[in-house]
Formats: structure tokens, C-alpha cells, sequence
């Protein structure tokens, strides 16, 4: 009987993931011809902006075979094929105008600084906020609550600040307190790198990254649980004798934070945004400061692969996302079977 | 009827203290952008290195007739700030009425729309919001940038910006907001998608459908007035947005320029004399862009409650 069960659940579950993968293909899609559709969309031809000046001493013969070579003489459809099937096939992904390098190539480089540092300050985001979140509501909810008024200010303050702002003012307080810390990029020029040292130049911009969103995490967390602690399952446990933290931890807390893995999956955008500005900063070579000097350059078929990129990581993840909430929240499952999970989880995250 | 209504949404709109800071903290600011041209009659300095005078740069807060100091080209940061609330604000506001307006429009003649029309708006919008947004602004930022831009408008739109061979006028001003709103409309789009689909099938829709009602009339009349209240809030959240935006793109060399002082460009030349030691003239701006933001989201959650019928 429990095994039947068990059985019949893990078919629904696999059913509920084929169809949310299946879903995210034509988003996938969708977003690469949307970067093609832009790149072609640019005033003016690629070729001019690949030879600069240099054009006038080429025939207009060698100007056409450059144009053939490119694949420029090509028909649209067949020209956004050979541009996206260098993705799987050639590794290419189009090449830069810089360097005429292969742009996932470029790309690949840039890519391990990029994903640490936002990897970091997602657990950051999440670690910090939630703990703030329930010190906040958990400090409301009994004697501390003059705390509570005091430290809500100071989230509201990380939550309105720009990171990149609150990074010159972590720099500045940290070079006249702590002399010896490294700001500047990953590694140690001229050392070698070691996970404490990459720890050690990771850590401060993650956690500026990491600012906003985690004041966006603690403030939905403590909106979850006050919101939870008014509902009618906490007075039943409560009469039955139950102390108030065990109520809140064993019960509250449960429910509250379910609906905190949906911000999972609205984060990664934000914080890949983000990392554009704290790389800056921080003078990280990672894939935003690519994008920025892909934008100086005017080089579009890596500003393109960038696009296409962000974007396959961003819906895998949002995927994950959704179905870990479906593992663990079942009145989610019910809802996705019947077709309306997108919308539930946007109500969740914009609330 | 009418009249009851706006009275319920003022009671509840008046209720909780933090709605009369953000209120309170918006006028100020506002004030402030209104009344610069009383405090100095020109926005800056004049820009050529001749003027510059090395004396004055650098003078740290309340020194010298300063209240606020000066920056590394020793202009007042209060002079500054008061101007650059005119450039930040008008950024904010023009944003988000653009993309609230664009975004609502997409998301009713979606809904309205229905079918394959409507999964095919939908996913677009879907995919748009999976890209981060600052990497599209960049994107779109390089293709409005590019010379080429402002010679295939037409003289007609060029005087209006009051472009000359000498000056850029408002373009930059116009290329930043329109570059902003194409990435900001997409939530706009989404809200405006749900409040028309949950509307679209109660009995006055009906009616006016079976009266003959066509589309246009449809959607200025019954749709959109009945599904504006969740758009307003966001259009206040936009504004916040747009300035955190503007900032960050000025900031990374992408902003207005030196010509147009906004609070974004103030922080990014900021960062040019935060080595010396110059920190007050980082201060400021990020104090006042990070109190902007606080009192729209304050009024914003005052507002919540008082739109959800």
C-alpha cells in the first residue's frame, strides 16, 4: 500500500519535471534568436566594424570574399543555424571582432571569476538574509522587541543602498582598518593562488553583491514567519502547551521558509547584473567586466554569446528552482498539475 | 459609488507611520529638484580645464563656504546634488511612465489577444526577464551610443533635442530612458497579463463584448482602468529601479555624461577621488539616491494594501 503509494508520487513528480524541462526549451530558444535578431538589428555592417578604417585599402573584391567567409551573404534562417550550432559543434558561438577568437571560447575564460563570485554571494544572500530575517521576526515576537525596531532600519538601509556605492565605502573603511587585505581582482600577483587566498579575495566583493538581496531575503523572511505566527495553527499548538520557540521552530519556521526558494530563482538575474557593477569595483576579470568591454568595443558577437548565455544558465536554474519547490511544498505539485505554477511562484517572489 | 471608493483607499492608504516618512522624504527631494535653479542658476562649473580651480577641489564638509565640500574638480556637492536631482528624477519618472505604459499595452493585447498570439508575447517577455537586465541595457546601450544613431534621425526630432554640432542636447537624456524602459516593461507586462486574463471573463466584459464593444474601446475603458491599481505601484517601484539603473550605468562610463550632473554621475566621479581620501563626495550622492529608493518602496508598501481590493 505505502509502496504503491510512493510509486504513484514519483510518477507525477517525473511527469512534473518532463514538463517544465520541456517547457524551458522554447524559452531557451526564444532567447538565442532574441540575441540574434539584436545583432542583426545593428546600424551598420558587421565588416565595417570588423576592418575600421582599414576598410578603404581592401578591394571591394576581398571585401565581398571577407563577406563570404563571414557567412554574411547567407539567407537569415540559415545564418542564425550556423551561428547557433556553433554551440554544440564548433565550440564557437560566432567570433569576437577583437581578437577573431571563438566567442565561447572568450567567454570560458571569464566564466570561473563570474560564477564563484556569484555562487558566494547567493549563499551569502541566502545565508545571511534568512538568518537576519528570523532574528528580526523571532525578536519582534518576543521581549527583544525594541531590537527588532532597531535593526529593521539598518536592513531597510542595505536594501535601498547601491552595492556598488556601499563598495566604496567598504573599501575605504577596510584599507584604513585592515592594511593587509586584498581588494583588488582573485589572485595574488606574483603568488600562487590557494583556496584560503581566493576564500580570502572573494569574500568582500560577494558580500556587497550580496547586499541587497539578502536585505530582500531577511525582509520577506520576517514578512513570512509574523505573517505565519498570526495563523490559527500557532494558537492550537500554543493551548496544547507547546513553549513558544518550539512552536516557532518546529512549525512556523517550516512554512515560512518554503516560499524563500522561490526568490531562489528570481536571484541569479539579479545578482548576475550585479556582478557587472562589484566587478568593476573590485577589478575581477569575469564575465561583467567582458560585457563591458564588449559594449565599449562595440563587439556584439560576444556581447550576443553573453546574452545567450546568462540567459541557458538563468532558465536552468529557474528550472531547479522550481522543481526543488515542488519537492518540497506538495500544494505546489497540485497546483503545477493543473498548469498555474509560474504565476503562483511570480505572486510569491514579487510579494 | 465612486466617491466611497476613494475614501476607503484613503483610509487605508493613510494608515501606518511609514507611508508619512516615505511621503515626507519624496516632497524633499522633490523640492529639492524643483527649487536648484534658485540656488545657482547653472547646473555645474563651466567644463573647460581652464576654469577648474585646483584650490577649491577637494575641500572636505562645512569648510570654506561649503556645507557639503567639494569634488575633485572642485565643484559643490550641494549645488550638485540639487541639480542632480532634477536629471536623476526626471530619469526615474520618464522610465517608468514609458515602460508602465508599454508594458501594459503588451500585457492587455496579449491577454486580449489570446491563443498561440498570447503564448507567443508571453514567452517573449519570459525570455527578456531570463537575461539580467543591466546586460541588455548594456547591449542596447552600445547600439544607441553608435554615431550612426543620430544621423538616421530625422532634423525635425534632432531640433526638438535641441542637437547642434557642438552638443549632444537631450539626446543622451532621451537614449537613457528609452534604453532603460525596453528592459524595465517587462514585469509591467506580466502584472497587466494576469489582471487582464483574471478580469477578462467576469460579466461587464461580457456585456460590453456582446454590445459591440471594439477592441481599442475595450481595452482604454473596461481593461485597463479596472486593472490599473497593481500598475501604479510597479510604476512607483520602476522609478526607484530606473534611478539604481542610472546610477550604475554612469557609474560604468555608460551614464549622461559630465554636461548632466545626475546623482549616478556624481557617485562615478566620486570614485576618481575616493583614493585621495575624498570620501564626502561619495557620500552624498549615494545617501540621497539610497533615500529616494527608501521612501518610493515605503509609499509602495503603504500603497499594497490600500489597491488590493
Amino acid at each position: 500500500m505505502l509502496a504503491d503509494g510512493n510509486l504513484g508520487l514519483d510518477f507525477t513528480m517525473l511527469a512534473i519535471v518532463l514538463k517544465r524541462s520541456l517547457s524551458a526549451v522554447p524559452l531557451l530558444f526564444f532567447v538565442s534568436i532574441l540575441a540574434f535578431l539584436l545583432m542583426k538589428a545593428i546600424p551598420g555592417d558587421p565588416v565595417d566594424v570588423l576592418l575600421g578604417s582599414s576598410e578603404k585599402d581592401l578591394s571591394s573584391q576581398q571585401v565581398q570574399l571577407l563577406r563570404q567567409q563571414m557567412g554574411l551573404d547567407q539567407p537569415l534562417p540559415k545564418q542564425y543555424l550556423t551561428w547557433v550550432s556553433g554551440w554544440w559543434g564548433a565550440g564557437e558561438l560566432g567570433r569576437s571582432y577583437r581578437d577573431g577568437r571563438p566567442v565561447l571560447e572568450v567567454i570560458n575564460e571569464r566564466l570561473g571569476n563570474t560564477f564563484l563570485l556569484v555562487f558566494v554571494s547567493l549563499l551569502f544572500s541566502f545565508g545571511v538574509g534568512i538568518s537576519v530575517g528570523l532574528a528580526l521576526a523571532f525578536a519582534a515576537s518576543t521581549r527583544w522587541r525594541a531590537l527588532s525596531h532597531l535593526l529593521l532600519p539598518v536592513v531597510l538601509f542595505f536594501y535601498c543602498a547601491p552595492s556598488f556605492w556601499l563598495a566604496f565605502l567598504a573599501i575605504s573603511a577596510v584599507q584604513a582598518w585592515l592594511p593587509g587585505w586584498p581588494i583588488l581582482g582573485m589572485h595574488d600577483p606574483g603568488r600562487s593562488t590557494t583556496l584560503f587566498s581566493l576564500m580570502q579575495h572573494v569574500v568582500l566583493p560577494a558580500l556587497l553583491l550580496s547586499s541587497r538581496k539578502s536585505a530582500k531575503v531577511a525582509l520577506f523572511v520576517r514578512a513570512m514567519v509574523l505573517e505565519q505566527a498570526g495563523r490559527d495553527y500557532v494558537l492550537v499548538a500554543r493551548s496544547k502547551g507547546l513553549s513558544q520557540p518550539a512552536v516557532l521552530f518546529r512549525h512556523v519556521l517550516r512554512n515560512s521558509l518554503i516560499p524563500v526558494i522561490a526568490l531562489l530563482g528570481l536571484a541569479l538575474p539579479a545578482l548576475f547584473g550585479g556582478a557587472v557593477l562589484i566587478e568593476t569595483v573590485f577589478g575581477i576579470s569575469g564575465l561583467g567586466r567582458l560585457a563591458v568591454e564588449a559594449t565599449f568595443g562595440r563587439n556584439y558577437p560576444v556581447m550576443m554569446g553573453l546574452i545567450v548565455i546568462y540567459g541557458s544558465v538563468v532558465i536552468v536554474s529557474n528550472l531547479i528552482a522550481d522543481i526543488l519547490y515542488c519537492l518540497v511544498d506538495p500544494r505546489v505539485k497540485e497546483e503545477m498539475e493543473s498548469g498555474g505554477l509560474s504565476q503562483s511562484i511570480v505572486r510569491v517572489g514579487a510579494a | 459609488m465612486r466617491r466611497s471608493r476613494t475614501e476607503c483607499f484613503r483610509r487605508k492608504f493613510r494608515s501606518g507611520p511609514s507611508t508619512a516618512i516615505g511621503i515626507t522624504l519624496l516632497t524633499l527631494l522633490a523640492v529639492m529638484a524643483v527649487l536648484a535653479p534658485l540656488a545657482s542658476p547653472q547646473p555645474v562649473l563651466p567644463l573647460s580645464p581652464l576654469d577648474v580651480d585646483l584650490q577649491a577641489a577637494n575641500i572636505p564638509i562645512g569648510g570654506a563656504g561649503h556645507l557639503l565640500g567639494t569634488d575633485y574638480l572642485g565643484r559643490d556637492i550641494v549645488m550638485l546634488a540639487l541639480w542632480g536631482a532634477r536629471v536623476s528624477l526626471a530619469v526615474g519618472i520618464l522610465t517608468a511612465g514609458l515602460a508602465v505604459t508599454f508594458g501594459a499595452v503588451w500585457g492587455t493585447l496579449s491577454a486580449f489577444a489570446g491563443g498561440a498570439v498570447d503564448a507567443v508575447m508571453m514567452r517573449l517577455v519570459d525570455g527578456l526577464l531570463a537575461v539580467p537586465s543591466l546586460i541588455l541595457v548594456l547591449t542596447l546601450q552600445s547600439f544607441v551610443s553608435s554615431p550612426q544613431l543620430s544621423h538616421m534621425l530625422p532634423p525635425v526630432v534632432l531640433n526638438a533635442l535641441r542637437v547642434t554640432a557642438y552638443s549632444q542636447g537631450l539626446l543622451p537624456l532621451l537614449a537613457i530612458v528609452v534604453v532603460i524602459s525596453a528592459t524595465a516593461w517587462l514585469e509591467a507586462a506580466r502584472i497587466a497579463h494576469a489582471q487582464v486574463l483574471a478580469i477578462k471573463s467576469q460579466e461587464y466584459i461580457l456585456a460590453a463584448q456582446a454590445l459591440g464593444t471594439g477592441t481599442i474601446r475595450m481595452m482604454t475603458c473596461h481593461l485597463l482602468p479596472n486593472a490599473a491599481a497593481p500598475l501604479i505601484v510597479e510604476a512607483g517601484l520602476l522609478v526607484s529601479d530606473a534611478v539604481l539603473m542610472e546610477s550604475g550605468l554612469s557609474f560604468l562610463g555608460l551614464g549622461l555624461g559630465p554636461s548632466m550632473p545626475s546623482w549616478g554621475g556624481m557617485l562615478a566621479s566620486a570614485q576618481v577621488s575616493l583614493i585621495g581620501g575624498n570620501w564626502w563626495a561619495a557620500l552624498t550622492p549615494g545617501v540621497l539616491i539610497s533615500t529616494l529608493v527608501l521612501s518610493i518602496n515605503l509609499i509602495g508598501e503603504g500603497l499594497i494594501p490600500a489597491v488590493d481590493h
